[in-house]
């Protein structure tokens, strides 16, 4: 660890010897280098397994200090930095997405959000700065059924199958109780699936419809596991609800 | 934009697995002795059956058929028409004024001839007309179509192809290749529509000029007195360039050669597997040079190499399924000399990156070098019969 | 032809400007070809900045340093045609994003590379259907790409990259008549440019790749410095087609420093005459590539300061 590591790279910029660390995301390795494959800041993360003792190099793709304060609104959102979705969805990253389609065995989803993987199904990722900053903004949007538009195609589109949306009593699942169009739910990524389709889950108590309104249009908050209701009509509707924080 | 195909190389992936690819790319970089699919050497070419002059409508056709049933027709037409005086050239004589200067903007004018008199159109079974790989393969072939020069001040090719379709200062010749492929394109298609072409132009025949000057052209009836676009040496056109050497100092139409590098190797022809594993994609087009006999290069481009497209393997290491059944230390990534890459040796990788410089000049080398591939492929199209 | 029938087009064969008497009477100056002012090893200076599209994942602009000439025909115009153009070029890149339904699975990012002349870009004017030639500077722009992306980090999803050619080089000076070599010299150039741009773009968009991949230009031009014998030629970096009267042969590399390797190659012409210095035994193709290789050396040196620019703005922000 004789040279130091730069603090910002830009691609093709060589960060290190393989020997003295290991290689990270938005890095590659050459010639028994480390060389950045994005511009960002470096981040040294130290080791944390005891077989591997070196500790990472990774180039972030957050760049600190975007001020989160201000993007909340979606009209500054525009004026500031587009969120971007260049995230892609991988095994186990927890996403945000929209029902768009409700069947019998299956519901389709087009996925908004790619939550932080490094903290996963922590509801503190949402504070961290980052390209996804503006969450509050894109659902309050995407919950509106007039905004339902033709961005879908523009989305990574995903599948939850009827047997991976709850973990117990697999088999009494009816979706149209779990699950309406327009809701938005917190998944786990299972597979990349098929050419057009991811395949999530909801089978934790964590995961499920995080926002939804009730048939008069009126944004429900969650009673139950099973169960959420209409604020001025008192009426409860059924879901496969996430646990609220 | 979802219809539109994924360029030049992206179409021909082939369905291989990452297995499969991993011993191809091992044997075909076996240092020295490479070792393909079908036990050629690296610089045999597959055979091939050739005929020209098949169809009795064109001014100059031919066929090719490759051993693995894909083949390919050209024929070319060509058209008299009439020059159209650019506006630079009509500036320059106006502007000259009195003097008879003008005589010069306009000689060179027509002397040079103009690129867009050759027309190429390439038909490929499955793509659209307005594909990449078409487009991108006529754009190639035509370019050192037109950008050959002769060097042979005394001959009709001075200025090349372009030069030779020049009748006078009026009129020109437009040439038309149409090129066919009648099968579904199995390996990158360009060496069997080169070839094809080549042999196509050689045989085009142009009727007898009997006109002179400036008038109107007007041609002799006899098809049997035509001239070939390309002079040839049989006695019978009587085109007589001065020839010092036994070897046939006439300008050929350029051919473009594929050429491949896997690991050290440098391959000639690949077949579709061949190109699958290359690291490095090469089209190289060479004529012959009519003065010193040897080999000129017209023009190189890269194309896009299917390999960078392909599915990657997985190691043991890293396989789920393996979890447990092998020792971990089996597979050790060790560095590949060629693309400084760590590779599991065995397991494929897709290619990234480019190409060194050394092994583009080594490429180059090995077709133009005397006795060359090159010379081979040349002299073996001079053999075909063009009755 | 086609033409696009929604738009209102153009006359098809384009105009020529007036030329009046009291023009031609001004002497030879106003209508005598640019000459290259810059050394045979000297680049243009390239202004290239990232990020100016806010709709797009990433976007750049480029832009050459006009030559000496134009400069001055700008400042003081003599004749209603400049002398030369110098390039300008948008790049904007979008995704990644998922691939359409049709298409099949890919375990690559797939790549969609659109250049476009604008029909203003050159002195011929441009249809607003793609040509042959715009077709195929896109499939030389996608294999010069490809190579420098790590394209099995983005899995079924795609990458739609744009380039629009707002100022074109001319392929020869307008003055002199098509001679033999009417070859498309200029698009050599704007190919250059187009990779350059777009791995600006590239990188502004956060999609990870091997190196930033420049493009450079070299060309075997005839020699106009009368002390020499004639049917000499000079290897020239970074040529503007209107300084010269022929070129011989041209090279356009995308190359990637880092590395030491090219990924797009695109050479043609007649290289054999090379006239090289004593003591230099590479052939003519070899000198090219090389020259093209240090052209793309000096504008990689640009891209990397202007990656970095734009980086440190947004690390500036906070």
């Amino acid at each position: 660890m004789t040279t130091s590591v730069p603090k910002l790279a830009i691609p093709g910029q060589r960060l290190g010897s393989i020997s003295a660390y290991s290689a990270g995301p938005g890095t590659h390795v050459q010639q028994s280098n480390i060389y950045a494959s994005i511009a960002g800041p470096v981040v040294v993360d130290p080791a944390i397994s005891q077989t591997n003792k070196k500790s990472i190099l990774r180039v972030s793709r957050i760049v600190a200090g975007i001020d989160p304060s201000k993007s909340n609104q979606a009209s500054s959102a525009a004026s500031k930095k587009k969120p971007r979705y260049n995230t892609l969805p991988a095994v186990d990253s927890i996403v945000l997405a929209r029902v768009t389609r409700v069947q019998k065995r299956q519901v389709t989803v087009s996925i908004l959000v790619v939550l932080d993987d490094t903290t996963p199904a922590n509801p503190e990722a949402n504070q961290a700065a980052s390209d996804n900053d503006n969450i509050a903004s894109i659902l309050t949007t995407a919950a509106n059924p007039e905004n339902h538009s033709s961005t879908d195609e523009l989305r990574f589109q995903a599948l939850i199958r009827k047997e991976d949306v709850r973990a117990v009593e697999k088999d009494r699942v009816v979706m149209d109780e779990m699950f309406r169009v327009g809701d938005i739910i917190r998944g786990s990524v299972l597979s990349l699936g098929d050419q057009s389709f991811y395949y999530l889950t909801t089978a934790r108590n964590d995961l499920g419809v995080v926002m939804a309104r009730s048939e008069a249009g009126n944004m429900m908050f969650p009673v139950s596991w099973k169960e959420m209701r209409d604020p001025v009509t008192g009426a409860g509707e059924q879901r496969k609800v996430a646990r609220p924080y | 934009m979802s219809n539109q195909r994924q360029a030049s190389s992206a179409s021909q992936v082939p369905h291989l697995s990452p297995a499969e690819l991993s011993y191809l790319y091992t044997s075909l970089s076996l240092p020295k002795t490479p070792i393909r699919p079908d036990g050629r050497s690296p610089t045999q070419f597959r055979p091939l059956t050739a005929e020209t002059n098949i169809l009795p409508g064109t001014n100059g056709s031919a066929r090719i058929g490759f051993a693995d049933g894909t083949q390919a027709i050209v024929g070319v037409k060509a058209e008299v028409e009439k020059t159209i005086l650019s506006n630079e050239t009509l500036a320059s004589e106006r502007g000259a004024g009195p003097e008879p200067t003008d005589q010069e903007g306009s000689t060179t004018a027509a002397v040079g001839g103009h690129g867009s008199w050759v027309q190429m159109s390439i038909e490929i079974p499955g793509f659209r007309d307005d594909d990449a790989l078409p487009v991108f393969l006529s754009e190639m072939m035509r370019e050192s179509l037109v950008g050959a020069v002769g060097t042979d001040e005394n001959s009709d090719m001075t200025g090349g192809l372009k030069g030779r379709l020049v009748i006078n200062k009026r009129w020109h010749w437009r040439l038309y290749i149409d090129v066919l492929l009648l099968s579904q394109p199995l390996a990158y298609p360009l060496p069997l529509l080169s070839l094809t072409t080549h042999l196509a132009l050689l045989s085009t025949k142009l009727p007898k000029l009997k006109s002179q000057g400036e008038e109107d052209p007007f041609f002799d009836d006899d098809w049997a007195v035509a001239e070939y676009l390309y002079p040839r040496s049989s006695p019978s056109t009587g085109a007589k360039i001065s020839s010092s050497s036994s070897r046939p100092s006439f300008v050929r139409p350029p051919v473009t050669l594929l050429v491949i590098s896997v690991g050290e190797n440098i391959i000639f022809d690949p077949n579709r597997e061949e190109i699958a594993v290359a690291d490095a994609v090469l089209a190289i087009s060479i004529t012959r040079d009519t003065q010193a006999g040897h080999l000129r290069l017209l023009s190189i481009r890269t194309v896009d190499p299917p390999s960078r497209l392909t599915q990657p393997g997985v190691p043991n290491s890293e396989n789920v399924n393996m979890l447990g059944a092998v020792a971990p230390t089996d597979d050790i990534a060790v560095l590949n000399p060629v693309t400084g890459e760590e590779e599991v040796p065995g397991v494929w990788r897709p290619r990234r990156g480019g190409a060194k410089r050394s092994v583009i000049s080594e490429m180059v080398k090995t077709v133009l070098k005397k006795g060359g591939v090159g010379e081979e492929v040349l002299e073996g199209l001079e053999g075909v019969e063009v009755s | 032809m086609m033409a696009d029938r929604r738009r209102v087009n153009g006359p098809p064969s384009g105009t020529r400007p007036a030329v009046f008497t009291a023009d031609l009477q001004l002497g030879a100056s106003a209508t005598d070809r640019a000459q290259r002012q810059r050394q045979p090893s000297e680049l243009r200076k390239i202004f290239l900045k990232t990020g100016l599209i806010p709709t797009a994942s990433g976007s750049s602009y480029l832009e050459f340093e006009p030559s000496a000439s134009l400069a001055a025909a700008r400042a003081n115009p003599k004749s209603l045609i400049p002398p030369s153009s110098a390039l300008k070029l948008a790049c904007t890149v979008h995704g990644p994003k998922p691939l359409p339904r049709s298409a099949a699975f890919s375990p690559n990012i797939v790549l969609t590379t659109h250049v476009k002349y604008a029909p203003f870009a050159a002195r011929q004017r441009k249809g607003h259907i793609r040509d042959s030639g715009e077709r195929d500077l896109g499939v030389h722009l996608e294999t010069a790409l490809r190579g420098a992306i790590i394209a099995e980090r983005w899995p079924k999803s795609g990458l739609d990259i744009t380039v629009t050619i707002l100022e074109a080089e001319d392929d020869r000076w307008w003055g002199s008549a098509p001679d033999s070599h009417d070859a498309s010299w200029g698009m050599m150039n704007v190919l250059a440019g187009c990779i350059t741009a777009a791995s600006a773009a590239i990188a502004d968009a956060h999609i990870d790749c091997l190196d930033l991949i420049a493009g450079g230009v070299a060309a075997l031009v005839a020699d106009e410095s009368g002390n020499s014998a004639a049917g000499t030629t000079k290897l020239m970096l970074d040529t503007d087609p209107a300084e010269h009267r022929s070129i011989l042969s041209a090279c356009v590399v995308g190359y990637m420093p880092a590395r030491d390797e090219i990924t797009e190659l695109w050479l043609k012409g007649d290289s054999s005459k090379a006239s090289l210095e004593e003591g230099d035994d590479r052939s003519g193709h070899d000198a090219l590539i090389d020259g093209a290789v240090d052209a793309a050396r000096g504008a990689h040196t640009v891209l990397a300061e202007a990656v970095r620019e734009s980086l440190l703005r947004i690390v500036g922000q906070s």
